[in-house]
């Protein structure tokens, strides 16, 4: 409800202010939705004042339709789809992650949904030349792995420098600070990341669930408001300022044991698009020991299932390897070719 | 984008009161004095005047490039575990300002480990060592003075054997095993409210005791065991995993947490993982996995942001945790 | 308020009826007659925005492609509108019926995206302050005959907890919306399609994360609301048939119960599955 006050717009002075009060209309929706002869008479006020006041608050408080055809001509050309880096997660993601929508990737401990976000940093901020936030709430961020990755991609240290500076990180761990980075980075228009005359293209949230969770549940409705609120500024940050939003997320057993991302089905429904990642179990040999010690894989490779997308058919599966932002340069192009022979064969 | 009253942190109680008062967003709290305030929305001037100062004190947070980032993890500190081997696993030690957890059976030397980081975080910099003071917070009563003392000795004698010059025979002074003693401030915790509480007071701690590096919970899986409402426990635990996340970076404390292990039944096999559910799995940055096999003992680095798994085998001897012989190894 | 004659000829005259919009999702004597609302709802993944989007080209497509002409108003809650995918659908529809001309496709796929209104809200008091906005729009536009609401329950969490702890306080907002779309109902005689996302229940004890269908059809929103609905959409995914061939699989089958309650209550249930031109009914 927002509250009639003195100087919203112009023919609204103290004293009507007060008149209506009086008459018990606070707010604009009262005012909008009540009888506007009625409410002439019984404030003394001229009803063409009135409706000039009405028409003006509405105008300014409600929002504006659009043509379908110009909606679409704008997201034609402000549209960027963000390769990922890795030739296996773009093809899962229809070319990689499309700018004004939020992706979500989701996956169990161990499973690499840092690396990923580590590697789609590097990937934008180097190889793209554009601004990343990343913003970390598990403490995991390390700078030096991002180095690792960016040593393969280019062996100048001025550009690895140069990209380092593109990255800015922020270190939020409860969900109020959250708040107040993301609404802070939309109130500047995200000024405060764009350097060296790069725009934002990418905004990074590892992970979102470690901030959300832990409110949900109980009796209380407040934690479901606060997600509610966390996923209305992600999504108002990407389609105004064209970034693409990508969100980290732990997962949970459904009760017949498969793996579900977290946050229950009210978040499910807000990520255009939802990945699950998850570790390849090397064929472990049960060798008939009753409590066998847990998996201690030394496997990098993940496969990744897509679980939401409006673009292409669900449940397809992919699977990668985490070193891929290690490789070097040739590694990379041969392994592309073999891919490309792999999948023109199949 | 206007920012609704109800994302910030205030009292329940006051959130209600400003938004039945019509003051929905921040911008509406912007030219209100607190006195008008506290009259329209019912509000004590103490309540209004605290209100006002949280919306609007725009509450910037403070953000670092990864350039940045990296200068400060080179600048950044490693506690060393006096076994070469682990050590070279996780990057040169346990590192101070991220959260590591140790997961084993009992009797495989998580606690024998913690008790030699509580000495360890000690050792004079001319050595290698931080320099630092630990809060040890025991929960299961593991905490033996004896052994403590055992190691502190063959720590300080170490040291005392390598010391070369002028100024590493200067340290020793004060590396003695009382002086170590006396730095280690010890905290029983018999259940989860204790053990919550304790960390809620933590920060005030950590502001009087500023040359603390390390707080070590031994073990965190004890008082959460047996709780009958899982989801509460889930979400107390993942509560907590954000609280130490927050006292590492924010106090620059290298947080070592133990865990137990449990039985996982998939199907017709049976597994160990690590207790307190797959959730807690995000808890740490750093998971370390103590195992037997055989006769041996493995430590495997499981989880961590810049080295991939590695295993290392350990002893565990009187003067504490130690690589293992290389004789032993057939 | 008095009106101009135009507006009263705007607002009486009959506004294109909508009750062929999909003769193979309702029972008997076919779909929504003016001033009915038709609610879609269910668990996640379970095809309603591609339902939508089915209904959206039925109503903007020319009708030599096989489509009623008609404009629509979508009010977009959660920036859930994907106008690429909206796209292709239509371009797929209109290759599909008209005979392939290179150059006038362009021309009508804007004439058919001309048709379409898109607004977003961002909040129920905003919602309510819009359908009041967009009253204007429905007197100037007598082409104007179907409002798509996705979703009528984006906002349900927020309202319920700056509400407070009285319930009343918490529906105001929805149920204000509702009566507002009442009367622009009685008044415009326009269709209402609104999605509706299934919640979880918060119950202390309850830990199992899977749906029941019991929890997924219960209504939770206000009660001025499930006054308006008509008709009810239940949507639900077939389990997938284990084995089979690849391409089986990826044919995921989902299932919609229709049940209406105006006239005869009727049921109807009928199943589709998703393609790269749209909802293709089995």
């Amino acid at each position: 409800m927002v509250v009639l006050r003195a100087g919203m717009c112009p023919g609204l002075d103290e004293d009507l202010v007060r008149d209506l009060r009086a008459a018990d209309v606070k707010t604009v929706e009262d005012l909008v939705s009540c009888n506007l002869e009625e409410l002439a008479q019984r404030c003394s006020v001229s009803y063409k004042a009135l409706f000039a006041v009405r028409r003006v608050l509405l105008a300014q408080h409600s929002a504006f339709p659009v043509s379908g055809a110009d909606l679409y001509e704008e997201l034609l050309s402000s549209t960027a789809i963000l390769s990922t880096g890795n030739p296996s997660l773009d093809k899962l993601l229809d070319s990689g992650l499309y700018t004004g929508e939020i992706t979500e990737l989701s996956g169990g401990p161990g499973s690499g949904k840092s690396q990923v976000c580590f590697g789609v940093a590097v990937h934008v901020s180097q190889q793209l030349k554009q601004n990343v936030i990343y913003v970390d709430t598990t403490g995991g961020f390390t700078a030096s792995r991002l180095l690792q990755m960016l040593q393969t991609e280019t062996s100048d240290k001025e550009e690895q420098m140069a990209a380092l500076q593109r990255i800015r990180v922020f270190r939020v761990f409860d969900v109020f600070s959250l708040l107040d980075c993301l609404f802070g980075l939309c109130s500047d228009g995200l000024q405060q990341a764009s350097v060296g005359g790069g725009s934002v293209k990418a905004v990074i949230v590892d992970s979102v669930s470690a901030v959300v969770a832990p409110l949900l549940g109980g009796k209380h409705n407040e934690g479901m408001s606060l997600m509610s609120q966390v996923a209305g500024v992600l999504r108002t940050m990407a389609k105004d300022f064209n970034v693409a939003a990508l969100v980290t997320n732990y997962v949970t057993r459904s009760s017949s044991g498969e793996l579900q991302p977290g946050l229950g089905v009210s978040w499910s429904h807000i990520p255009r698009t939802r990945i699950l990642l998850e570790r390849l179990e090397e064929g472990t040999t049960a060798a008939s020991s009753a409590a066998a010690t847990a998996d201690v894989s030394r496997s990098s490779l993940r496969s990744a299932t897509l679980i939401k997308s409006s673009r292409q058919p669900c449940l397809i599966r992919e699977e990668f390897d985490l070193q891929w932002w290690s490789r070097s340069k040739d590694q990379k192009t041969s392994g592309l070719k073999r891919k490309r022979e792999e999948d023109s064969d199949s | 984008m206007q920012r609704a009253v109800s994302t910030f942190p205030l009292s329940s109680g006051v959130k209600l009161k400003l938004l039945s008062a019509g003051f929905r967003f921040a911008g509406d709290l912007q030219h209100v004095s607190p006195p008008k305030l506290s009259h329209e929305a019912g509000l004590s001037q103490q309540e209004a005047l605290e209100a006002l100062q949280v919306v609007t004190g725009g509450g910037a947070v403070a953000s670092f490039t990864a350039m940045e980032l990296l200068q400060m993890e080179a600048e950044s500190r490693n506690i060393v575990t006096f076994s070469s081997q682990l050590d070279s696993a996780l990057g040169g030690g346990v590192p101070v300002g991220k959260t590591t957890e140790i997961c084993g059976t009992p009797g495989i030397g998580k606690t024998q480990l913690c008790l030699q980081l509580a000495v360890d975080v000690q050792v004079p910099p001319c050595f290698g060592g931080i320099e630092g003071h630990v809060i040890f917070v025991d929960t299961e009563g593991s905490f033996v003075l004896q052994r403590v003392i055992d190691i502190a000795a063959a720590a300080v004698t170490h040291c005392s054997l390598l010391a070369e010059d002028d100024e590493q025979r200067g340290a020793m002074a004060t590396f003695t095993v009382e002086t170590i003693l006396s730095n280690i401030f010890l905290v029983r915790c018999h259940d989860y409210v204790e053990l919550l509480a304790e960390l809620h007071l933590l920060p005030d701690f950590l502001s009087d005791h500023p040359r603390t590096r390390l707080l070590v919970i031994d073990s965190v899986a004890r008082p959460f065991r047996g709780f009958d409402d899982l989801s509460q426990r889930t979400r107390l635990l993942q509560g907590l995993a954000q609280q130490l996340v927050t006292l590492a970076t924010r106090h620059d404390l290298a947080v070592v947490i133990t865990n137990q292990m449990t039985t996982r039944v998939r199907g017709s096999q049976s597994q160990l993982v690590p207790a307190l559910g797959e959730s807690w799995g995000h808890a740490s940055t750093i998971r370390l996995l103590l195992q037997w096999s055989g006769s041996r003992r493995l430590a495997t680095v499981v989880k961590s942001p810049r080295h991939m798994d590695a295993t290392v085998q350990y002893q565990i001897s009187t003067d504490g945790f130690r690589d293992a012989d290389q004789s032993d190894e057939r | 308020m008095s009106e101009s004659g135009a507006q009263v000829l705007a607002r009486t005259e009959a506004r294109r009826c909508l009750t062929d919009i999909e003769p193979r999702l309702f029972p008997g004597n076919g779909g929504p007659d003016h001033g009915e609302v038709v609610e879609v709802c269910g668990p996640e993944r379970t095809g309603k925005t591609e339902l939508l989007y089915h209904l959206l080209c039925r109503c903007v497509l020319p009708k030599s492609a096989g489509g009623l002409e008609v404009d629509v108003m979508f009010v977009d809650t959660d920036y859930s509108l994907d106008m690429f995918r909206l796209v292709s659908i239509i371009d797929s529809r209109l290759t599909r019926a008209l005979s392939p001309s290179a150059g006038s496709d362009e021309e009508v796929l804007r004439s058919c995206l001309s048709r379409l209104l898109v607004v977003h809200c961002s909040s129920s008091s905003q919602l309510l302050l819009t359908l009041h906005f967009l009253e204007n729009s429905f007197s100037s536009r007598p082409g104007l005959a179907l409002l798509l609401i996705d979703s009528i329950s984006a906002f349900y969490w927020l309202d319920r907890c700056e509400g407070g702890a009285s319930f009343s306080k918490q529906e105001e907002k929805l149920s204000k919306c509702s009566e507002l779309l009442g009367r622009l109902l009685r008044d415009y005689r326009i269709t209402v399609f609104a999605t509706c996302h299934a919640i979880r229940r918060i119950h202390s004890g309850l830990s199992s994360s899977s749906f029941s269908s019991s929890d997924s059809d219960r209504p939770y929103l206000c009660r001025s609301w499930q006054h308006l609905v008509t008709h009810r959409l239940l949507c639900s995914r077939q389990a997938s048939t284990a084995g089979g061939s690849k391409e089986q699989r990826m044919r995921q089958i989902f299932t919609v119960h229709c049940s209406s309650s105006t006239g005869t209550k009727a049921h109807r249930i009928s199943s589709f599955h998703v393609t790269d031109g749209g909802v293709d009914f089995t």
